[in-house]
């Protein structure tokens, strides 16, 4: 293994152990997480019956409902409070004088702490499961670009968290651009209704942008809402924004480390 | 080549300019009004391999900024910095492998984790060997006591476990240049005299040391070079021995007589002296220039008419020297 991945290694394993050392917030992940897909199921449920709405019967919700699940707790419990409280509080002087590549460290706690979620989405998958039964995916193949599309989730998620952590070198503040990034990722991504309630200009500009990847995407080849070239053409999508995200931060990282002012000491 | 070299170093900043309460925030909100300060004014500054510097200053003279400058932290506004040949903001992480960093204000320690952790940690990131890591650890736990607190978390660190542990930090990848920024702050006299004497060995063994600090025994101990610096700017650069040699060039007798001192008519009797009342009305202290008077001589010529109760001899610090530099009593 070389140098730099076992670093990196180094780096997500001590990330997820700095996540594993405070037990009560997986159960407060687990309680919120699993209370909020809860009241969206019983929800859609009300409002779909024994029908359709937007092309989803209460069975192909039931797996959108999980979907949202998985990808709300992965995506929201990544530790971006961590990265932008060093750049506000001038830890990042330490930062910068380690011999490692500042985004790629970062990215690789961010994954770490990613990871660190793993026993909450599967304790409310198995939850889920017994409870509501949702059906399979629709192909063996859909479910497995499924899994790929989770699995760019984390350097996606990444990419979006970092770019917009990169803000607080010019705001020196962090929480507005949070509140910003979740409402938009939270919007656009279809985790508080699916993009087909929306009209057709919002599905547009939806797809168009990452966060549609955090839902919409494994969910529409989950349940089949798209062919297999349409999948792969997701899957490339998500990836292409993943590979994007990651060279445009590095673009602006270089602008934004001239901005580094770390006072008193 | 000198291992460190800074030319005409300078960094401007921006703060933004508001006035106070409510109605300056409103205003500032509207109508944004920033001024520009110089923290660093065309600073030169060289240091051979080996030496041991100690940079120093008054709060907000521009030290810690310095350092961020010639560690590659801050990018100059104008100048230039030279660290091993190589500039330290442009080649951040090649530079990183040749230094070691520490910041006594902010930790490089993991937060939640063990020590043992983040100091695997730093082993991984600088590829030191096992052989090495396991040698060097041995000689911190020596000199440190690291052994004690490896295990524990960083959380849990007195602050004087903590410094010690981030020098281990700094140290792990046997830097060839070192700059510690204020490493002895907050601790305890038996805590820092542990450091100074682990700094001292670390000099003796051949670092490159450049040391912030405020207690100025910290520098008398480890540092043979002192830089001052004051409001940005360069206020003597020198052996700290020229240093003293230089601007200490009186000595002081404290003496406790049997009655109340005449400090008048002792000034009158021995007018090549120079006489001050002391603390309580017995005291008087006679202060004379070293270069023309043995403290022999003085003493023979004060005990003769005096028969002092008590006596002792004092010279001014170093402290006095740099207070007076800082005053801008004292020029390079």
């Amino acid at each position: 293994m070389s140098h730099a991945l076992v670093v990196d290694r180094a780096l997500v394993v001590i990330a997820l152990r700095r996540r594993l050392a405070y037990r009560t917030q997986w159960l407060f992940a687990l309680a919120l997480g699993g209370g909020a897909m809860l009241i969206s199921m019983t929800m859609w449920q009300n409002l779909i019956g024994n029908g359709t709405l937007s092309g989803y019967d209460w069975d192909s919700m039931r797996a959108y409902v999980i979907i949202g699940f998985i990808a709300a707790t992965m995506v929201f419990g990544g530790a971006d409070w961590h990265i932008a409280d060093r750049i506000l509080d001038g830890h990042i002087a330490v930062d910068l004088t380690k011999p490692v590549d500042f985004q790629r460290a970062r990215a690789a706690e961010y994954i770490g702490s990613m990871l660190s979620t793993m026993p909450t989405v599967l304790a409310g998958v198995i939850g889920a499961w017994l409870l509501f039964d949702p059906p399979g995916p629709a192909t063996p193949l859909a479910g497995v670009l499924t899994a790929l599309s989770f699995a760019l989730m984390f350097p996606l998620a990444f990419g979006i968290t970092y770019l917009s952590i990169l803000v607080c070198f010019w705001t020196k503040r962090y929480l507005g651009i949070m509140w910003l990034r979740e409402a938009l990722l939270g919007f656009f991504s279809g985790l508080m209704i699916p993009l087909a309630f929306m009209p057709g200009w919002l599905q547009t500009l939806s797809w168009a942008l990452p966060f549609a990847h955090f839902t919409a995407t494994p969910s529409a080849i989950y349940l089949g809402r798209v062919d297999t070239e349409g999948a792969f053409g997701l899957i490339a999508a998500e990836a292409a924004w993943a590979v994007g995200l990651w060279f445009g931060a590095r673009l602006i990282f270089r602008r934004a480390v001239r901005k580094v002012t770390v006072h008193g000491g | 080549m000198p291992i460190l070299e800074a030319r005409s170093l300078t960094k401007n900043f921006r703060r933004p300019d508001k006035a106070s309460g409510f109605k300056g925030a409103v205003k500032h909100l509207a109508q944004r009004k920033y001024k520009n300060y110089t923290a660093v004014d065309g600073i030169d500054l060289k240091i051979e391999a080996g030496e041991s510097v100690a940079y120093v200053g008054p709060n907000g003279a521009g030290k810690s900024t310095t350092v961020k400058l010639l560690t590659g932290i801050l990018k100059p506004s104008e100048g230039t910095v030279r660290v091993m040949g190589r500039d330290p903001h442009v080649e951040r992480i090649a530079n990183a492998y040749d230094i070691g960093v520490l910041f006594g204000q902010r930790t490089q320690l993991w937060w939640d984790l063990p020590v043992e952790e983040s100091l695997k940690l730093l082993k991984h990131m600088y590829g030191v060997s096992d052989a090495d890591y396991k040698a060097r650890i041995e000689r911190f736990d020596e000199l440190l006591d690291l052994g004690e607190f490896m295990p524990a978390l960083a959380r849990t660190l007195s602050l004087g476990q903590r410094m010690r542990a981030d020098l281990a930090c700094a140290l792990i990848h046997d830097p060839k240049m070192v700059y510690l920024d204020e490493p002895t702050i907050g601790l305890d006299i038996s805590v820092k005299d542990r450091l100074r004497a682990f700094l001292r060995e670390l000099v003796n063994d051949g670092t490159t040391l450049l040391l912030t600090s405020h207690d100025l025994a910290d520098i008398e101990e480890v540092c043979e070079r002192i830089v001052v610096i004051d409001k940005g700017v360069i206020a003597y650069d020198g052996p700290i021995v020229e240093l003293k040699a230089h601007y200490i060039t009186t000595k002081a007798v404290h003496l406790v007589l049997e009655g109340p001192a005449d400090v008048p008519a002792l000034s009158e009797k021995f007018p090549e002296y120079a006489w001050a009342a002391g603390e309580a009305a017995s005291e008087v202290v006679v202060t004379y220039e070293s270069a023309r008077f043995t403290t022999a001589e003085v003493l023979a010529d004060v005990t003769g008419h005096l028969q002092p109760r008590d006596l002792s001899l004092s010279e001014p610090s170093i402290e006095d020297v740099i207070r007076r530099l800082y005053a801008g009593e004292l020029t390079k």
